[in-house]
């Protein structure tokens, strides 16, 4: 039963993991809290549905998919809310994303509905028994494209010269341009990869939870949120393994405690990082002072 | 007169002005720098040495006048651009990236040199063999540990910044610097907080620095270090050039010793 | 007194336009400090739920739960600010949205005040806008007195609680934080009168397009029969047409385009100045410093 809940908890965190990458390089390079980021999900979600179900798409065609119109929403935000907006404001940035995020909510419930939608079963669901544990083919084909995503995510932050240029930007973007690297292009490449994968990880929540909605993109950008501040701001490898556990936490205090209270807990940890931890449990990495 | 008359002009400001509501940082400043030299850029505190900095590398925009760089009229508004034109800096204050290690400190000065655009990555990425990449990054690195090698902090590559001592902090800044192939390199207060065993080795690292062809912009506290290298020194008090000359002259200057009356530097 | 001035439809906008001016400035309080709070919606759930319990299950009337709800969030807030104080930036703002979060959880799980089934049948409150305009008033003129932000949360939230008469736990969510955030913002956060200016205009604006769409009603169908006329009328009739999607989308790009060129609101130092130009002519000849 438990190693059940900790594989429901995995593939939980797997989706919050995705999510908070993004939010956390998009932070890192920016030092700003990108609130569209949960609707860019969101569009994720859709474009894999449609490209599924009008489309005809087999599954991998459709994370393709869903990861470049996603990738392109990232675009999009950077060259209407994010350049052309002044950096003398601090909170101008932050307002306008939110403009963005209204706007991009309202877009998809205009044009795809306001009601939950269903995904289609695009993998066929057979069941695996190892020893105790019962897995589920699409809970492989969720956790494999999680986890190999993120691993190339890692190779690309450590060992490509755009991945060293979005770490040194993120760690102090003043002297990374004077050192020449063009913040700009970094800020851009950086909305591109986290919407990218904000975009697979809504296709691969679609798949889990059978079910999407415009109105999907809050929840999951604020869960982004807590997953990010828990493993240190800006901190890549701490949003990853800072998803897993918070998705491992909310899947065990709904099993053993309660449903309702399995966001309650998580807001409290959330506000004890705040308080007791705030470079999270992993260290930042941004010029961000508290 | 140690002028250096071989090279032509790597520098000219011409009328340069740079206010801060009714103050005055920079005044009217007009200087130039010969190629290949190492110029000093004095004055007391606050006299606009920093907003000089400031202005060349593009931080700020100077509110009149020209900086005049290789021949061109340098106006471009994003630091990075100066860096790709052959600027560099160092920082009085030292501003390391903290979690990067030594090597790769170093290795982000050789971006600009290197970096296609983000569409070209793109193309790259899909077009050509991932091995393209790592040839790239292989002949990064063997440069970056090339400059590691030639300020001495090779054998500490894999180090995090934050982990090195002051002085060894300094170097990486030049050595980061340096990796942008900068054609003038602008040193803020690069002696400040070095013991004076630290200075004699910096004294020995500019001059090899000039001796690669890099022009270097020495702005110094340390007077000793200033009149010992440098070729040529301009003094600024208040925005505004009280004097500019070779070293010796400058050490008898009048209107300099009366500008550095109260503060503590021997001249 | 005022309620007699406005019919009904007019009246609510007016006491919805003011609970978020209310709103607006108990945002601003800590703002001007430079503390950015994304919670202020948390406050006014425990003012509104604060204010709708007293009035339901204890009879008691709705000004005397008014001040309850008021001092309840006041309470509150003390106990998150204490805290906070040590915290600044982007932390305060997750911080404070992370409580927000949690009051809308036990507004969820609290059976007693209603949990997922929410709370009904909140006694309607008929002078709300007068309420409603004294508090306004009152935080203009004395704005620079006041302390205790939570507390003015409050008084909106049991207002609220009043006008809407349902409650339940999303009607404070994570968005009516920001929103309230957005009136200062774009109001300008300079001078105390933008959270005012703000907050009515960002919630005149669905009406203006709203009654913008009203008014090509009027247009006489004779102009509009030939290209590019009936073209641009069809055009600007689907865009403005009642619904809600639209006009939100209208309003996120007018918030986007508000920041691009104008991102410190609409109320500055300079564009009062200009506006109390008249006012102030022997002051003319006084630069600026």
């Amino acid at each position: 039963m438990l190693y059940q809940q900790l594989i429901n908890g995995l593939m939980l965190g797997a989706s919050y993991s995705l999510v908070a990458i993004g939010y956390t390089l998009i932070f890192g390079v920016l030092n700003l809290l990108y609130f569209a980021h949960g609707e860019v999900f969101m569009i994720g979600a859709f474009v894999g549905l449609y490209m599924v179900t009008l489309g005809g798409a087999n599954i991998y065609v459709a994370l393709l998919g869903a990861m470049l119109a996603s990738a392109l929403v990232g675009v999009i935000a950077v060259y209407i809310s994010v350049r052309p907006v002044s950096k003398d404001h601090p909170l101008a940035p932050l307002i306008s994303t939110i403009g963005l995020t209204i706007v991009i909510q309202n877009l998809a419930i205009y044009i795809f509905g306001g009601q939950q939608v269903a995904f289609p079963d695009t993998i066929s669901d057979t069941l695996y028994h190892i020893g105790p544990i019962t897995i589920s083919s699409v809970q492989i084909f969720i956790l494999t494209v999680a986890v190999v995503l993120m691993a190339l995510l890692w190779l690309f932050i450590e060992r490509t010269k755009m991945g060293r240029a979005i770490r040194a930007t993120a760690e102090n973007h003043e002297t990374a341009a004077l050192l020449g690297v063009d913040v700009n292009r970094v800020v851009l490449m950086t909305f591109i990869i986290g919407s990218g994968i904000a975009g697979i990880a809504g296709v691969l929540d679609g798949i889990k939870n059978s079910g999407i909605s415009p109105f999907m993109g809050i929840g999951a950008a604020v869960k982004g949120l807590i997953v990010m501040l828990l493993g240190g701001l800006g901190n890549v490898f701490g949003a990853m393994v800072a998803g897993l556990l918070l998705g491992m936490i909310e899947i065990l205090t709904s099993a053993y405690i309660g449903t309702t209270q399995r966001d309650f807990f998580s807001f409290a940890i959330l506000i004890l990082i705040l308080l007791y931890k705030p470079t999270g449990l992993f260290g930042t990495r941004t010029t961000e002072q508290r | 007169m140690r002028e250096i008359v071989t090279s032509g002009v790597c520098l000219a400001i011409e009328g340069l002005t740079k206010r801060f509501g009714g103050f005055y940082a920079l005044n009217d400043l007009s200087m130039e720098v010969a190629q290949g030299a190492i110029h000093g850029l004095i004055g007391p505190n606050g006299a606009g040495k920093t907003t000089f900095f400031n202005l060349l590398t593009g931080v700020l925009p100077p509110d009149s006048g020209k900086i005049v760089f290789e021949g061109e009229v340098v106006d471009d508004t994003r630091p990075s651009k100066r860096t790709v034109r052959g600027i560099a800096r160092t920082f009085q204050n030292i501003r390391l990236f903290p979690h990067l290690t030594v090597l790769e400190s170093v290795m982000i000065g050789e971006h600009c040199r290197v970096f296609p655009s983000v569409w070209k990555a793109f193309g790259k990425a899909v077009f050509q063999l991932p091995f393209h990449e790592a040839a790239e990054e292989r002949q990064m690195r063997a440069t970056a540990l090339e400059l590691l090698e030639f300020l001495g902090l090779a054998d500490k590559h894999d180090h995090k910044a934050s982990d090195l001592p002051y002085g060894e902090q300094r170097k990486l800044e030049m050595a980061r610097a340096l990796a942008t192939q900068p054609k003038l390199l602008l040193l803020d207060e690069p002696a400040a907080g070095m013991n004076p065993h630290e200075t004699e080795e910096l004294d020995d690292i500019i001059t090899r620095i000039r001796d690669r062809g890099t022009t270097v912009i020495l702005v110094e506290h340390d007077m000793r270090l200033v009149m010992g290298i440098c070729d040529r020194v301009t003094v600024i008090n208040f925005g505004t050039k009280i004097a500019d000359g070779p070293p010796e002259q400058i050490q008898n200057d009048p209107v300099v010793i009366e500008a550095y009356l109260g503060e503590d530097v021997e001249l | 007194m005022l309620d007699s001035l406005f019919d009904g439809y007019t009246r609510s906008l007016l006491i919805f336009a003011g609970i978020n001016v209310i709103s607006a400035y108990s945002f601003y309080l800590p703002y001007k400090t430079g503390q950015v709070s994304l919670g202020q919606a948390g406050f006014m759930a425990v003012g509104a739920y604060a204010s709708a319990v007293m009035t339901q299950k204890f009879g008691m009337p709705f000004a005397a739960s008014l001040v309850v709800a008021g001092v309840i969030a006041g309470v509150v807030g003390v106990a998150v600010g204490f805290p906070a104080l040590r915290i600044k930036g982007v932390y305060l703002l997750l911080l404070t949205l992370g409580f927000s979060e949690i009051i809308g959880v036990i507004a969820l799980s609290w059976g007693y005040i209603g949990g997922a089934q929410g709370f009904p049948n909140i006694s309607f409150n008929p002078f709300s806008l007068d309420y409603v305009t004294g508090l306004v008033i009152v935080l203009i003129f004395f704005f620079a007195r006041l302390e205790r932000s939570s507390l003015i949360a409050g008084l909106a939230g049991a207002l609220f609680a009043h006008q809407a008469t349902y409650l339940d736990s999303s009607t404070f969510g994570i968005m009516v934080s920001v929103e309230i955030l957005m009136f200062v913002i774009v109001g300008g956060g300079s001078t105390y009168w933008g959270p005012f200016v703000g907050a009515v205009v960002l919630n005149a604006i669905p009406e203006i397009l709203r009654s913008l769409h009203d008014w090509l009603e009027l247009v006489p169908v004779s102009w509009t029969n030939y290209y590019p006329m009936n073209r641009i009328y069809d055009f600007l009739h689907s865009f403005l047409d009642f619904e809600n999607a639209k006009r939100l989308i209208a309003f996120g790009l007018i918030l986007i385009v508000m920041m691009i060129i104008k991102p410190d609101g609409l109320v500055t130092r300079d564009s009062l100045r200009h506006a109390l130009r008249p006012l102030q002519f022997w002051r003319w000849k006084v630069r600026r410093a």
